[in-house]
């Protein structure tokens, strides 16, 4: 790969998209954006309620409730006579015995309780109208969630509490100086100076000490991330578009032809033509890190996964037979990656779970919490070489044969995993490079199941996990046969399929990073990423694994020499295989 | 029409041999799914009530010269429950042990306000629940303390209406998860317009098809009628599936007649971009910005569509509801005879 070839690539790329745009349309972009800029601004002011008068409360115009009404947009007054799903008089409040008419009714209660804070803050005797005032700290508790105590988190515990002690007094002059002033709103208290100004508005739900009146006390939202989710991830999407319109184009009538018999090679006109995006990509995130407030880390931490959005996108269109299967390719690669990004880190400041995403160091960077360098590694290195491995599978088909054909995905995908196996031996480095896959699968499975109790959630992990490991040991073997790369022998089959074992037994090594952030403390990570026989003898250790490898990948790769449906079949059965051996290696050791 | 007619179920057969249309089925259910199970999880974390298992309660230390009050207030619901300590320390320490999760330290001031230094739990699932119970808590001691006060307010705070248990996803379910279900529909529909002919028009089929006896309009026609109703088929499907769950939806059809005109405004967009710049990747983008941005102005209407389609489902339509769905069918129409005049070069 030369770096002059790829900047050429790359500038013919970019001038080209630039100079393809007609007048017409560039102008019509112009119009759009600026029309979304504008109205992005009038939705903020104006907040529009989708819930707006879906509930008709019966009230007349006298009555105290009217005004209630009137303060929420969920509400609206009808006659008191009329059809109504609650009915106010001045004695007594009916409402509909149905689903509507109770969900009616605790909206009214809510906004009565608003209603009533609003009427109070006239009131001139504050203390009277808001006789409680709240100061609200966060600490610890030694006990954590798995129940297990450890004498770390013991020390820990005492430090973080001398801290929040004096920030509690400090809260409390804080109340002090409030009462001197009479100002009753609650908003004045929360300025006090000992509690840290990072996240802004958003302080509160990010689980922040605050202070004021029990109403204006918002309890930590649990789904913070999401929040990132969105304002990270979606952004991503108008990216991989626009990247994979680029590389389809590139198949329809022969057009990526000149560029392949060019003096350059496919891996530059790979590297080149992606350059562009995955630039405009990390412009994108820097931009939203600098409005969140999100520190350089947070960049790079989202930057693998921005990189495997591409390489994604790039292998989709590889594989596309058309415009539209290309959307739904674009769109099933963005919901797959979001939830792998934000499922773990739901759980961000909760659970050591969440660091499998990288969503909770760019939450961590925000709050101000630490991120260890174990949390980082772990985040971004399985996404980061996804990443590369999709690429270079994308680029094993970027070649005339495979890009001007047409052909069901399935079979395109056959063709991109036989296409680099030019000898046995690469059976086992591809199997080597499908490890990052596996780990983000089963970190995933991981996140998805570690809520549920042990009984079940350990079971189906073993299986999961058996099913996740033969699959990556075994289909590119299978691709090899079908595709003629390897003589459909029994000899054939059993180097093969050793070679996968081995190749897959040396890269899961790389699964000792979960190590470094104390995920195997957790009963079901355990179970995934080392089930291994504890208090056994070290030679044992390295042998029994490498063993299980082996046998179960040449046992599929006899299957896939004879037929699919072989395939099929001995697929499950070293699927059985690897779950008895984990059962086994679980009972062992927890026995 | 006949002809029109062949290339709607061409259209439709392509994709289903695609399987794009399983696919798109498969990603609607799992958008749908997920935001359901993330409402539901995040729904029995701020509403200790609504998960019937009661085996959440909230154990709360008190401390303070106040702390009758407070316990008293604590102690008022099912979920939570207050116990005294003689010093700040002692809860304090029995908050380190984990047997309180909470602590509330109550003190009253000479004007009568009580100052609560509350402290939760850092960091664990059950953070959210004890400050929402905590809040609930200290809401009833500033509603029996207003009482106690009242000689001393100008202004009576209103009673509050009876608490009744109701479904909290209710509202959810009405006006995020159903809008959600019938716009996602139309928005795909158009943007598939858009991928199929600017395919058309970029592999140079688009020259093919009108060498057979249709013009271009039978062309736009024929894609059209295939989008366009496979959105309410679609949504109809949601909708039936909705109500096997105990969901009711009222006005089906006025529900199904929205998501019909706004698929047409919008297919007819897509296609409109695609006759007009005839690249994939420009009108694709140009098109989601557009829809973006037409659901946001949309959403500044007084009766913006996703408020539309929660009125009519829950049963709330005024008449200015019934106006507004008929306006958005002639806006429909209005749209699909624009692209046909534009597909038909300019004449009419």
């Amino acid at each position: 790969m030369k770096a002059r070839n790829v900047l050429r690539v790359a500038r013919w790329e970019t001038t080209r998209s630039a100079g393809d745009i007609d007048r017409e349309t560039a102008v019509a972009f112009v119009v759009v954006l600026l029309a979304l800029a504008a109205i992005v601004p009038a939705l903020v002011t104006m907040g529009p309620t989708p819930g707006e008068g879906i509930y008709r409360v019966g009230v007349t115009e006298d009555s105290q409730y009217a005004d209630v009404v009137a303060s929420d947009p969920q509400l609206v007054a009808v006659d008191p006579g009329a059809d109504a799903d609650v009915v106010v008089t001045d004695t007594t409040i009916t409402y509909d015995d149905t689903a509507k008419g109770r969900a009616a009714l605790s909206t009214l209660r809510s906004a009565t309780v608003g209603y009533n804070d609003f009427l109070m803050r006239q009131e001139p005797d504050q203390n009277a109208a808001f006789p409680v005032v709240v100061s609200l700290t966060y600490r610890p508790q030694s006990i954590d969630v798995t129940g297990t105590q450890t004498g770390d988190d013991a020390t820990d515990d005492d430090d973080d509490l001398d801290g929040s002690e004096g920030g509690a007094g400090a809260g409390t002059g804080g109340d002090d100086g409030q009462q001197a002033g009479g100002d009753g709103g609650g908003d004045g208290v929360a300025g006090g100076d000992d509690i840290p100004a990072t996240g802004g508005g958003l302080s509160g739900l990010l689980g922040q000490a605050q202070s004021g009146t029990p109403s204006s006390i918002s309890p930590p939202f649990p789904l913070q991330s999401l929040v990132f989710a969105f304002a990270f991830l979606l952004p991503l999407n108008i990216v991989i578009q626009a990247y994979g319109s680029s590389v389809l184009a590139e198949r329809i009538n022969r057009r990526g032809e000149p560029m392949l018999v060019a003096p350059i090679s496919r891996g530059d006109i790979v590297a080149g033509k992606t350059l562009p995006y995955l630039l405009g990509a990390l412009a994108l995130i820097s931009a939203i890190a600098a409005a969140t407030g999100a520190s350089a880390l947070a960049v790079l931490a989202v930057a693998p996964l921005a990189a495997l959005f591409l390489a994604a996108t790039f292998f989709g269109a590889m594989l596309a037979r058309s415009y539209k299967e290309l959307t739904f390719v674009t769109v099933t690669v963005s919901v797959a990656l979001t939830a792998y990004a934000f499922v773990p880190a739901v759980f961000a400041e909760v659970h050591p779970i969440a660091a499998i995403s990288p969503l909770t160091v760019v939450v961590d960077s925000i709050t101000g919490d630490g991120v260890t360098a174990g949390q980082f590694v772990l985040s971004t290195v399985p996404p980061g070489l996804a990443a590369f491995v999709l690429f270079g599978l994308g680029t094993g088909v970027y070649r005339e044969e495979d890009m001007f054909t047409q052909l069901p995905i399935p079979s395109k995908l056959l063709d991109a995993l036989a296409a680099p196996l030019t000898t046995r031996w690469r059976a086992g480095l591809w199997t080597a490079l499908f490890l990052p896959f596996v780990f983000v699968a089963e970190l995933f499975a991981v996140a998805v199941l570690f809520v549920a109790p042990v009984s079940i959630s350990i079971p189906l992990l073993l299986g999961t996990v058996a099913v996740i490991e033969e699959v990556a040991k075994s289909i590119h073997v299978f691709a090899g046969f079908e595709r003629g790369q390897y003589d459909r022998t029994f000899r054939n089959a059993l180097v093969v399929g050793a070679a996968s074992g081995v190749g897959f037994f040396l890269a899961e090594k790389l699964l000792l990073v979960t190590q470094l952030v104390g995920l195997p403390e957790l009963d079901v990570a355990q179970a995934a990423f080392s089930p291994e026989l504890l208090g056994a003898s070290p030679g044992l250790l390295l042998v029994a694994p490498l063993a299980l490898h082996v046998v179960t990948a040449a046992v599929s790769a006899v299957g896939a020499a004879r037929s699919r449906l072989a395939y099929l079949g001995t697929l499950a059965l070293a699927i059985v295989l690897h779950v008895a051996y984990n059962l086994a290696v679980v009972v062992v050791s927890l026995g | 029409m006949g002809s029109r007619l062949v290339l709607a179920r061409r259209t439709l057969g392509s994709l289903r041999s695609e399987k794009t249309i399983v696919l798109a089925l498969v990603i609607q259910l799992f958008i749908a799914g997920f935001s359901s199970f993330l409402v539901v999880g995040l729904v029995s974390l701020y509403d200790p009530g609504s998960t019937e298992s009661g085996a959440l309660d909230v154990e709360v230390g008190v401390t303070g010269n106040a702390s009758a009050e407070v316990a008293t207030a604590i102690a008022g619901d099912d979920g939570r429950s207050a116990v005294p300590y003689g010093s700040q320390s002692a809860a304090s320490a029995a908050f380190q042990r984990g047997e309180v999760q909470a602590l509330v330290h109550a003190t009253q001031q000479p004007s009568g306000r009580i100052l609560v230094e509350a402290t939760a739990p850092e960091g664990s699932f059950r953070t959210t629940l004890v400050v929402t119970e905590l809040k609930d808590a200290l809401s009833t001691l500033e509603r029996e303390q207003r009482a106690t006060f009242s000689h001393r307010l100008e202004r009576q705070p209103i009673a509050l209406p009876p608490e009744e248990q109701s479904n909290p996803y209710f509202s959810f379910t009405y006006t995020v998860l159903l809008p959600l279900l019938a716009f996602l529909p139309a928005f795909i529909s158009g943007s598939v317009m858009a991928d199929s002919l600017a395919e058309e028009a970029e592999r140079g089929t688009l020259e093919l098809l009108r060498v057979a006896p249709l013009s271009l309009r039978d062309v736009v026609d024929g894609k059209a009628i295939a989008l366009v109703g496979l959105a309410p088929a679609q949504v109809a499907l949601w909708l039936a599936l909705l109500s096997y769950n105990g969901t009711a939806i009222a006005n089906p059809v006025a529900v199904l007649a929205l998501v019909a005109g706004v698929a047409a405004v919008l297919v007819a967009g897509g296609a409109a971009l695609a006759l007009r710049i005839g690249a994939r990747r420009e009108a694709q983008l140009l098109y989601s910005f557009v829809a973006l941005g037409a659901f946001g102005a949309a959403s500044l209407l007084p009766q913006s569509p996703q408020n539309l389609v929660a009125r009519l489902a829950v049963d709330s339509p005024t008449t200015f509801t019934w106006l507004t769905l008929a306006a958005t069918l002639a806006l429909a129409a209005a749209a699909y005879a624009g692209l046909r005049w534009l597909a038909g070069g300019g004449e009419t």
